[in-house]
């Protein structure tokens, strides 16, 4: 967990250096990388952005067909394939996890900070594991 | 020395660069006091109204824990009424207004958020990561985090909101300024300016270091002979104004018969000796004597004085002594090698150094004259009297760069024919008083000096312009030294080639001394002379170290006879008897014996009777700058 944060907060610090757009997908790949799915984790994005940087960094394979894809990162409801739906869904605002109910977790800024927040409950429904690192931003629902 | 130039320049752009950085940072350090004050301005101004929050929200409500605080603001229309009364306080600096609490997890959670823009749900997780939330619980007192450009925010003020003194909340403000940022950028260029301003005087001043980094290497370089390794006339020339000579005793060094070591073993031997004299010169001195070439062969020695315990004639002749005992070799030959030492003990007493130099130079050719390997002191008496009537080298020099020197010709007389067989050119100099000195007062002085060639390269110069165009013979005097010497060969060769009708009429006098002892050598010129038709004479025959079976080997063609034995032989019968065995010997040698100094009619009727071809002396004819001719011999 202290590795987590640790990476965090260097993502935090480095923020000024590092564009946004590196950090947070600095970020989610270290989430995506800290459950697992019993399944292969291929990536697929409603942003087209983050996709080509996951892509780049090839920490995780990634497809530019959702229907490949065993996790998605959806940034707009409206992007969200119907055929995809098999996916486990990450958000990338705190309020489509209310319009979302697949998706198990969000990653988003809130006051300029970087804030992530796992549902417990759609992890167990979704039967994804997460590692104890993942514990500080459990949470049992949405508020 | 370096220059106090480049010292004080170095000295003056230190202190402008320590000035130009300490105004940098005091700029800077304004600037942070500026920024100090006028966030702590804000921060008084904020801190008033999150108090009136506080009390408005606690006191008015009897909230007196985290639970009662969370469980009045889970009441929608509470949480509503306080966030609208928040959000009159927000304004374009103050970005956002929200309260949090922190669970029984520890993770912070909204209650309260009263921003306009990026607004959270009630108890929404809120990450944070800087330690200052929990330094609030801990000391319960308002903490301020600096954001580090962090989405355009400032700065993070937290108010505890206390019930008992207890925190049950936070009241984060997160200020954003542009004031800060404006003034950044307006302090910009002033702080480019500064820092400029320092790189180029830093740049300055590493330049400055390297010219007198520079210096120092170059001065080595500048004020030391590479050959020798000690140091050049350049550094005489440096500490001249400031050498105190009352501090030493001068002494000029000078190498014996080194033009010798070059002529028989080469350059190469001669520098390398040269070398090695210097090294034991240097080790026969003291650390603060200074040791100088000169040039060519002669060193300058100053002895500083002022070290009672040392003897300094004891260090002079430990020199001498140092050299004359070491065996120089040189591709496999052993080198013998000795000095002339003259000193001036008192150099303060002369006006400068250069008159005692000279006076030191006078000594160290007494010392030549008086048969080398010595060391002689300046005395008064040795002042007035050796030095009187003899001409120094400058004298010489001066005359010959002012084209002073001339020759005269002694005509050598025929008695069978009664004719002028040749002249011998005898070299004069005018002083500039017009006065005719003859080789006496000056020759002395030349031996073994590069002034010695360069006087018998114009003697040649002259005697070939006078007789290159005539069909007369003539002799021209030269010592062993001279003939073997490269510069004097190749102008013989020069003009012998160029002028084989007046290489036939010349005749090479060379001086019968101790000199000729690599026999060899000078048998070799000689077969050189002759090739190109030239004849050669042993001059002064009898006088010197006399080696008959040398003189055979050597070939010459002409056998001068010394003149010491030629002017008594009308009255003293040994030498009669002995110019008679030498006119035998040449005869016998097939050589031709000339008679020089026939003073007088008694001295030719005997050399008559004697049965010698050729003759020269006053009585014949004095030597007389143009060439005499027949009918005006024996006219004295």
């Amino acid at each position: 967990m202290k590795a987590f944060i640790i990476i965090l907060l260097l993502s935090l610090s480095s923020f000024a250096s590092d564009s946004s757009l590196n950090l947070q997908v600095k970020i989610l790949e270290k989430i995506i990388s800290e459950i697992s799915i019993n399944k292969e984790k291929i990536i697929w994005s409603d942003n087209k952005e983050i996709s080509k940087a996951i892509e780049n960094h090839k920490l995780l394979q990634t497809t530019p067909n959702c229907k490949k894809a065993t996790i998605m990162i959806l940034q707009d409801k409206n992007n969200l394939p119907k055929e995809c739906s098999h996916c486990a869904i990450f958000v990338l605002d705190y309020a489509l996890l209310s319009q979302v109910q697949k998706s198990f977790g969000a990653f988003f800024w809130k006051k300029g900070r970087p804030n992530i927040v796992i549902l417990k409950s759609r992890l167990k429904s979704l039967l994804i594991q997460a590692s104890s690192d993942l514990d500080p931003y459990l949470e049992e629902k949405v508020w | 020395m370096v220059k106090a130039k480049e010292f004080f320049l170095f000295l003056m752009l230190f202190i402008l660069g320590v000035f130009f950085i300490y105004i940098y940072f005091f700029i800077k350090e304004t600037q942070e006091e500026i920024f100090v004050k006028m966030q702590k301005n804000k921060i008084e101004d904020v801190s008033f109204i999150l108090k009136n929050i506080e009390e408005t929200l606690v006191t008015k409500n009897s909230i007196f824990s985290e639970e009662d605080l969370v469980s009045y603001l889970s009441n929608k229309h509470n949480r509503t009424n306080y966030e609208e009364m928040i959000a009159l306080f927000i304004t374009p600096n103050i970005k956002y207004i929200y309260l949090l609490h922190k669970d029984p997890e520890n993770r912070f959670r909204f209650l309260l958020d009263a921003s306009k823009e990026d607004k959270a749900n009630f108890y929404q997780k809120f990450d944070v990561f800087n330690q200052e939330y929990e330094l609030v619980y801990k000391t319960l007192k308002p903490q301020i985090i600096q954001q580090q450009k962090m989405q355009n925010l400032y700065l993070t003020y937290l108010y505890p909101i206390k019930s008992s003194n207890e925190i049950i909340g936070i009241l984060s403000v997160d200020i954003t300024s542009n004031i800060q940022s404006e003034i950044l950028e307006l302090l910009k260029p002033l702080e480019t300016f500064f820092v400029i301003l320092i790189i180029f005087i830093f740049l300055l001043m590493l330049m400055t270091i390297m010219q007198v980094f520079h210096y120092f290497i170059t001065r080595k370089k500048i004020f030391t002979d590479p050959l020798t390794q000690v140091y050049n006339r350049n550094y005489l020339q440096e500490i001249t104004p400031r050498l105190n000579l009352n501090n030493y005793s001068l002494a000029m060094i000078d190498l014996d018969h080194f033009k010798v070591i070059n002529d028989i073993y080469g350059h190469k031997a001669g520098d390398a000796i040269l070398a090695k004299c210097s090294l034991i010169m240097k080790s026969s001195i003291r650390d603060n004597d200074i040791l100088l070439r000169y040039g060519g062969e002669e060193f300058m020695l100053l002895l500083y004085n002022r070290d009672s315990k040392d003897n300094l004639s004891e260090i002079y002749e430990r020199i001498r002594k140092n050299i004359s005992s070491h065996i120089f070799t040189y591709e496999k030959h052993k080198i013998e090698m000795q000095v002339s030492i003259g000193v001036h003990e008192y150099p303060a007493s002369e006006k400068n150094l250069n008159e005692a130099i000279k006076v030191a130079d006078k000594m160290l050719y007494i010392a030549k004259k008086e048969g080398r390997n010595r060391i002689i002191y300046h005395k008064e008496s040795s002042k007035t009297t050796e030095i009187s009537n003899s001409k120094d080298i400058y004298f010489v020099k001066q005359a010959i760069e002012e084209d002073r020197v001339l020759c005269y010709y002694q005509p050598i007389y025929e008695c069978s024919s009664g004719e002028i067989f040749k002249y011998e050119a005898l070299v004069r100099i005018i002083d500039i008083n017009g006065q005719i000195i003859a080789p006496m007062q000056f020759l002395p002085e030349l031996k073994h000096t590069n002034i010695h060639y360069k006087l018998t390269k114009r003697i040649l110069s002259l005697v070939f312009d006078k007789f290159k165009d005539s069909s007369l013979r003539v002799s021209i005097n030269m010592n062993f030294t001279d003939l073997i010497n490269k510069d004097i060969e190749a102008s013989l060769i020069d003009t012998f080639s160029s002028n084989p009708s007046l290489a036939s009429r010349v005749t090479i006098e060379v001086l019968e001394s101790d000199e000729i002892q690599n026999s060899a050598l000078f048998k070799e010129k000689v077969k050189l002379l002759h090739s190109y038709g030239a004849t050669v004479s042993i001059d002064d025959f009898g006088s010197g170290y006399s080696n008959f079976k040398s003189i055979l080997d050597i070939e010459a063609n002409y056998l001068k006879i010394d003149g010491s034995l030629v002017k008594n032989i009308a009255t003293n019968e040994k030498d009669f008897k002995v110019v008679k065995s030498i006119i035998a010997f040449a005869k016998e040698s097939n050589m031709i014996a000339i008679a020089e100094f026939v003073h007088s009619s008694e001295v030719y009727d005997k050399l008559s009777e004697l049965g010698v071809e050729y003759m020269q002396g006053y009585f014949i004819a004095k030597p007389c700058e143009r060439l005499l001719k027949r009918s005006e011999l024996f006219e004295s």
